[in-house]
C-alpha cells in the first residue's frame, strides 16, 4: 500500500514536470554578416532544438551547425570548412535564464524580457547578459519566442583571411524564432 | 598573326569567367540524388549514436545515409523514425501513419537535449 502511494505520488511528481517545459524541433536561427554592395552573407537554420522551463524559465537551445543553409553553395561549403569548423565543432548551443519570466503573465501580445547566458560556439563560450527578446502565447497555447542579438566572430576564434576581410562583417547579427509546444 | 593572338587570350577569358562562374555559383548538394554512404536499419544507427554518440556523429555527420524504420511521429515537414531519428524532409509530408519506410537524408549531427539524432533534406526512397 505504502509503495503504491509512493508510486502514485511519483507519478503525479512525474506529470507536472513533464508538464511544464515547452520545446521545438524546428526553430529559426538566422545569422547574417553581410556588408552593403557586396554579396549577402546569411544563412537560416531551421531544425534548432529550443526547450524552456516554464517554472523558472531556464531556456536552451541547440545548433547543428551543419544544418545552416545559404544561397550560394560555395558559401556554405566555406563557411563549414574555413570559418565555423563544422567537422569538429558541430554543435552551438546556449544555456541560460529568462529574467522574471511566469508563464501566467504571457498573452498574445508580445512582452519584452531580459535573458542571461552562455553561448558555445566553434568551441568557445561566451557569456549573454541582459539581451532582449519578445515572448507571447499563441492561441493554440504554444509559445512564441523572438530575439536578435550581435555577436563578434572575434569573440569565437574565427579569423577572416585578409582577402575577404572587405566583404565579411565582423559584427553578426542573429536572429531566432522558436515556437515551443508542450512537452 | 597578332589577330590570333588575340582570339586566343579572348578564349581563354571567355572560358575563365565560364568555369569561374560555375565554381563560384555551383549547385548545392543533391541528398535526393547521391549515392547512399551508408545504409541501414533505425534500430542499428540509434545503436550507434546510444553506445557513443561522439564517434558516431563524426562517423556519420556530413552523410548521405539511406535509413529504414518505423514511423512514430510526422509533421507536416517532418518524419521522425523509431522515436529518435528526426528527418527534417525536403518537400511537404504526404505519407501515412505506421507504415515502415525508407528515409534518405543528409546527417547533421546529434541533438543531446532531446537525444536525437538529426537528418535534414530528407526523401522518402520507398514506402512498403
Amino acid at each position: 500500500m505504502k509503495n503504491l502511494i509512493q508510486i502514485f505520488l511519483l507519478l503525479i511528481t512525474l506529470s507536472i514536470t513533464a508538464q511544464s517545459k515547452y520545446f521545438t524541433k524546428t526553430g529559426n536561427v538566422t545569422f547574417e554578416a553581410s556588408v552593403p554592395s557586396f554579396e549577402e552573407v546569411k544563412a537560416v537554420n531551421k531544425n534548432t532544438t529550443a526547450i524552456i522551463n516554464t517554472e523558472n524559465g531556464e531556456f536552451a537551445a541547440l545548433v547543428l551547425v551543419k544544418g545552416f543553409r545559404f544561397k550560394n553553395a560555395l558559401m556554405e561549403e566555406h563557411f563549414n570548412e574555413n570559418y565555423a569548423d563544422s567537422d569538429d565543432y558541430p554543435k552551438a548551443t546556449f544555456k541560460g535564464e529568462i529574467s522574471s519570466f511566469a508563464i501566467d503573465d504571457l498573452n498574445g501580445s508580445n512582452q519584452q524580457k531580459k535573458y542571461n547566458g552562455t553561448m558555445t560556439f566553434h568551441g568557445k563560450t561566451k557569456s549573454l547578459s541582459d539581451e532582449a527578446l519578445s515572448i507571447s502565447k499563441n492561441a493554440d497555447g504554444s509559445l512564441k519566442i523572438t530575439g536578435n542579438l550581435k555577436l563578434n566572430v572575434a569573440d569565437f576564434d574565427i579569423e577572416i583571411p585578409k582577402i575577404v576581410s572587405n566583404k565579411l562583417s565582423r559584427e553578426v547579427d542573429v536572429s531566432f524564432e522558436f515556437v515551443l509546444n508542450k512537452k | 598573326m597578332k589577330r590570333n593572338t588575340i582570339y586566343i587570350i579572348l578564349l581563354v577569358l571567355v572560358l575563365a569567367t565560364y568555369f569561374g562562374y560555375n565554381y563560384i555559383y555551383q549547385d548545392h548538394r543533391d541528398i535526393s540524388t547521391e549515392n547512399a554512404d551508408y545504409t541501414l536499419n533505425a534500430s542499428d544507427f540509434i545503436a550507434e549514436f546510444i553506445n557513443d554518440s561522439e564517434t558516431a556523429q563524426t562517423k556519420y555527420l556530413n552523410k548521405t545515409i539511406v535509413i529504414n524504420g518505423d514511423i512514430t511521429a510526422q509533421t507536416n515537414n517532418s518524419i521522425t523514425l523509431n522515436n529518435s531519428i528526426f528527418c527534417s524532409l525536403l518537400e511537404s509530408n504526404t505519407i501515412s501513419q505506421d507504415s515502415i519506410v525508407t528515409m534518405k537524408g543528409r546527417c547533421i549531427g546529434y541533438d543531446d537535449l532531446l537525444e536525437e539524432i538529426k537528418l535534414d533534406q530528407c526523401s522518402l526512397t520507398k514506402t512498403n
